[in-house]
């Protein structure tokens, strides 16, 4: 791993310049209620609405103070909005009027509170965080127990333990403002009843309010806005390059245990990190051995990590058989300079037992510091499994002993004596792979007592007389309990394995099954079905398409309720989990995730599941993960195939029109050519000499205008490769003018062509095809009485065709002069497809030159073709010069 | 009587606009729609002297009997597109003689039959000297004559002017006459053509800048203009 410091200066300035965009909390923090916190923020409004500050009240608890009720009268209140919760209707904070409304600064009093089921959040901290990534600054009040790393402090010496918390990560970046009041005001103020207490907590904060406790929480508030203040300099220190004197680069490591305790190890830890302005990682190792572990466990570890990351920790899970080993290699590869792990407190006895994580660690930690964080007792049971019944692995492997110890001494007529230690071992391999290691490990304690009573003189007796039999039992005993225990690793890691190849299976089967269908809805199905049986859950697919919701994947369900579809279309439109379970929307049954790949968002995936507690168990998270992805990828790859189809589609009537297109040219040609030739057979003369001239003259433009439609339906298909030659410019000069003489038209063109103009490599089919476009052209848009001038002469690097005229010009707008369609001003008089400076255009430039156009002195247009000696793409070669 | 002219077209208006020129030509003529009546044509006694052939036939691919006709004897002049420079080069290759861009010229189509026409009627009857538009050549005396004046030319100018000259008004390819002037090894030099053509003209073109004796077809080849 690289130095994490210049990670941490780029998050640090990330973190700064986000909060450029967002708004700005602000949050009054007071020790206890009834310091005045709301008073003291409506005051600060005020003064912000005097300055012109855009101010909306959208929460504010007055809790019937008069002097408070007066300071909310110039301001704008938001109503609130009912939540209906179980017949009540709650009153609740309006967030979407609050972001409709878009407020320069918005007060919304007690951050702390938990929202009614059924509103978007679950907590207003969370709606309070949504307004501050929409660019509203916030003004909020908050008491310091409900701040969430603090919340182990207060409850360690107030003895109330508030279930209201807010995570320190909202406070990050706030600008706290601590509310001071003296403990004795304060109690002042509660006797003269000025301090409101809900009737139901009145009794439990009235506990709050004695000197020794309202003193220390102050300190508490005060010293924890001197850290915030502390922070974010340090925060402006490090993005303005000034270092400041704290240690770079330290990291703390947390390791995650299931059990309560895991929350107080995590609270220390942010606490620590804190301390020394360090980013802390939390982990979790998931042992063979925590496999087994129970399933309230399994969430206990989810809402510790859940915990952790709420205060700002990295989160990592590491799958290993020793955890002690694992831990401290995860603290090495992270860099980490200490170790947070809790330790219960547990008899001695239990700890040789079941060993200690926490000595294993402090043991293997060379160079790290360790900080144990004592645990309470209850907690610390649970940190490692226990079978249910303690009784059944001794009992299990007394039977099995017994069973051996009878089968010997049935076969003891055909037995050697010394075959009978060997064979008492195997009740012990047995016991330890089938059963477990504890069973193996009793096992070899019945199996030596057995081999002892049964088979030592004196016989029947747990004595031993000969020291020969004293050794064999002591081998037997030592064997057997390696054996036991290496047995038992050995069916952990078997089971291990066998787990992790069936989940192998099951998603090589699901990404086969996902392979195997083609179109949106049997996708749906099939990944619906996979994973409900994998997960144990009900699972759909829903899609946004043309803005109503399209639910795929369930056989009964097709539409969903309001806040499940509120939780819908939030993933959707995010791209962040919601529903059941997350921070958003979780009234609602389903829990959904977003379906992305690179290319975009193919859905969303639903999963519920009709029992209480989560809905995707903590270790199933990583399934779930897989899961999606193959999903979300199925998805992408019917996009793009159904894309590819499409553009086939499109590419096949494309060719389809082309083909069409030249075969009703070359049809048309055959006829025409007839007419040309017969047009051409008649002499003009006589009375009908007008006459046979404009057929002669319409039929050749008719077949001008069949092969400007071919060449233009050429270039359309980008089917225009110029087949290079040495040629002389000359040479296409005079076929031009051979090609014009058919159309009779050859008396108008005069020729000026340099005697000394070097050779060119082009091609000469799309050349004379560009020069024949621009003469026509001219001759078409100038009167017959007037001339036609094609000069040729050299310029630097190439040559240069110039096509005169002295027609009526270029129209006032020259630019859409060589697009498609393009007539000048009066075309119609005299005809076009509309299509022959297009294609010398497009001709010209597809042989490397260019061409342009404009009005002539004296009347006219002009217009070059300068054509480079040797096409750019080309290597030069030496052209033999002449 | 002797069929002078084979006209090969599936067109049947084509092919009664060129019966009706040949006519007031006074030129003899059969007609066939298909390669395969072509084919018979041709090989029946007296066998014609000329094919006029339209590439696109209902039954073969008109390149395909160009080789066949040419072995009958008969001087084949194709009836092309103007662009399909391709379809020129491959149809002089494998034997025809000249060819015709569609939309034909009736006057110009005669010309070139009455020139084809000429060069079957007699064997030139002297076999080291040459006439073209103009001038002469004498392989023998190495003597080259332009408006009654004698004019030298380099060797190479020299051979390059007989190739042209012994086939009198047929276009001969680039790569055809490459390869007989500069060797096989030099069929895609066309550099060397054009800047040999170049000084051809200065030395026999009364305007070497507007030239009418050594005519380039673009993208096919050169063809030297005939004596009147």
């Amino acid at each position: 791993m690289s130095d994490p410091r210049p990670a941490n200066d780029a998050e640090r300035f990330l973190r700064l310049a986000q909060r450029e965009a967002r708004g700005r909390l602000t949050v009054y923090l007071g020790a206890a209620p009834g310091v005045g916190k709301t008073y003291r923020m409506l005051q600060e409004a005020a003064r912000r609405k005097a300055e012109g500050a855009d101010v909306l009240v959208g929460i504010a608890e007055t809790h019937g103070r008069s002097e408070t009720a007066q300071l909310l009268e110039p301001f704008e209140v938001l109503p609130r909005t009912a939540v209906e919760y179980h017949g009540h209707a709650l009153d609740e904070f309006d967030i979407d009027t609050a972001l409709e409304r878009r407020p320069g600064l918005i007060l919304v009093d007690e951050l702390a509170h938990t929202n009614a089921p059924g509103s978007r959040h679950p907590k207003r901290w969370q709606d309070v965080a949504e307004l501050l990534v929409s660019g509203i600054d916030v003004a909020t009040t908050l008491n310091i127990q409900h701040i969430e790393s603090l919340n182990d402090i207060v409850a360690g010496f107030t003895h109330i333990r508030v279930r209201e918390t807010v995570p320190d990560s909202i406070l990050d970046s706030a600008e706290i403002i601590v509310v001071d009041l003296p403990p004795e005001a304060l109690i002042e103020r509660l006797q003269a009843g000025k301090i409101y207490l809900p009737d139901t907590a009145g009794q439990a904060l009235a506990n709050f309010f004695t000197l020794a406790k309202l003193a220390a929480l102050r300190e508490l508030a005060l010293r924890f806005a001197a850290g915030s203040v502390d922070r974010r300099l340090l925060d402006q220190l490090a993005t303005s390059g000034t270092e400041g004197g704290f240690a770079v680069g330290e990291r703390l490591l947390v390791a995650v245990s299931p059990g309560k305790g895991g929350a107080q190890v995590i609270r220390h830890a942010k606490r620590l990190a804190d301390l020394a302005h360090a980013p802390w990682t939390a982990v979790v190792v998931e042992s063979s051995g925590a496999r087994a572990v129970a399933g309230s466990q399994r969430e206990q570890v989810a809402e510790n990590l859940a915990l952790a990351s709420s205060l700002g920790a990295a989160l990592m899970t590491v799958a290993a058989t020793d955890v002690a080993e694992a831990l401290v290699d995860q603290a090495r590869e992270l860099r980490a300079s200490q170790i947070v792990i809790g330790k219960s407190r547990r008899s001695r006895w239990f700890e040789w037992r079941h060993g200690s994580i926490a000595q294993d660690v402090i043991r293997k930690a060379r160079g790290f510091t360790v900080q144990v964080v004592p645990l309470d007792e209850a907690d610390g049971k649970a940190a490692r499994p226990r079978d249910r019944n303690p009784y059944r692995a001794p009992a299990l492997a007394l039977l099995l002993v017994f069973a051996t110890t009878g089968l010997l001494d049935l076969a003891r007529p055909v037995l050697p004596t010394d075959a009978v230690d060997m064979l008492l071992l195997l009740p012990v391999i047995f016991a330890a792979s089938r059963i477990g290691t504890a069973a193996g490990l009793w096992a070899a304690l019945w199996a030596a007592l057995a081999y002892n009573f049964f088979y030592t003189a004196p016989l029947h007796t747990l004595f031993i007389s000969s020291p020969g039999d004293v050794i064999t039992f002591a081998v037997l005993t030592l064997v057997a309990a390696v054996l036991g225990t290496f047995a038992g690793q050995v069916r952990r890691q078997a089971e291990t394995s066998a787990g992790v190849a069936r989940l192998n299976a099951s998603l090589a089967r699901f990404a086969g099954l996902l392979g195997s269908v083609s179109d949106r809805d049997s996708t749906a199905r099939v990944a619906c079905r996979e994973i409900g049986a994998l997960l144990d859950v009900e699972a759909i697919i829903v899609a946004k398409e043309d803005g109503a919701l399209i639910v795929r994947g369930h056989d009964r369900l097709s539409k969903l309720d309001l806040v499940d579809e509120a939780a819908a279309f939030w993933t959707l439109d995010r791209g962040e989990a919601a529903g059941r379970d997350t921070g958003t929307l979780n009234a609602s049954d389903w829990q959904f995730h977003p379906l992305q790949t690179a290319i975009g968002m193919m859905g969303a995936l639903g999963v519920a599941r009709g029992e209480q507690g989560r809905v995707i168990r903590a270790d199933d998270a990583t399934l779930l993960a897989t899961l999606i992805d193959q999903t979300a990828l199925a998805h992408e790859r019917l996009l793009l195939e159904e894309e590819a189809r499409q553009i086939d589609a499109f590419r096949e009537r494309d060719r389809l029109r082309g083909a069409l297109l030249s075969s009703i040219a070359h049809d048309l040609r055959t006829p025409l050519t007839a007419v040309i030739a017969a047009a051409e057979s008649i002499p003009a003369q006589g009375n009908y000499a007008d006459e046979v001239r404009i057929a002669r003259s319409e039929a050749r433009r008719l077949e001008r205008f069949l092969g400007d439609l071919l060449e233009a339906s050429r270039i359309e298909h980008g089917a225009i490769e110029p087949r290079f030659e040495s040629l002389d410019p000359t040479d296409v000069v005079m076929a031009v003018l051979r090609d014009l003489r058919q159309d009779h038209t050859g008396g108008r063109v005069d020729t000026r062509i340099a005697h000394d103009c070097p050779l060119i490599e082009a091609d000469p089919v799309l050349l004379r095809h560009a020069l024949i476009n621009l003469v026509d052209n001219a001759l078409k848009f100038s009167a017959e009485a007037t001339q036609v001038e094609v000069t040729l002469e050299p310029v630097a690097g190439g040559v240069e065709f110039i096509v005169r005229d002295r027609g009526q010009g270029l129209p006032a707008d020259p630019t859409a002069l060589f697009e498609r369609f393009a007539r000048l001003e009066g075309s119609d008089r005299t005809g076009g497809s509309g299509l022959g400076l297009w294609i010398a255009k497009n001709f010209t430039e597809a042989m490397g030159g260019t061409i342009r156009g404009r009005n002539r002195e004296g009347g006219g247009a002009e217009f070059f073709v300068t054509l480079p000696l040797v096409p750019m793409r080309r290597e030069p070669v030496s052209v033999g010069n002449a | 009587m002797r069929k002078d002219v084979l006209v090969i077209d599936d067109e049947l208006a084509i092919r009664r606009l060129l019966a009706s020129a040949l006519d007031r030509a006074g030129i003899a003529h059969a007609e066939a729609a298909t390669a395969g009546d072509a084919l018979r044509l041709a090989a029946a006694a007296p066998a014609p002297l000329v094919a006029l052939l339209d590439l696109g036939l209902p039954d073969r691919d008109g390149l395909e009997i160009v080789p066949q006709l040419a072995a009958l004897g008969l001087s084949v002049i194709i009836l092309t597109a103007r662009d399909a420079t391709q379809e020129k080069v491959a149809a002089l290759d494998l034997g025809a003689d000249d060819f015709v861009t569609k939309p034909f010229d009736s006057e110009e189509l005669l010309a070139r039959i009455r020139s084809a026409l000429r060069r079957k009627a007699g064997p030139l009857a002297n076999v080291h000297r040459r006439e073209f538009a103009g001038g002469s050549i004498d392989r023998d005396t190495h003597d080259v004559v332009m408006r009654g004046e004698q004019v030298d030319l380099t060797p190479r100018e020299f051979n390059l002017l007989w190739a042209l000259a012994d086939h009198p008004g047929r276009v001969m390819t680039h790569e055809s006459l490459l390869e007989a002037v500069w060797g096989p090894a030099h069929r895609q030099d066309l550099d060397y053509l054009r800047v040999a053509v170049r000084s051809l003209r200065r030395k026999l073109e009364l305007v070497p800048s507007a030239p009418r004796l050594l005519i380039n077809e673009p993208g096919v080849g050169y063809r030297l203009a005939e004596a009147d």
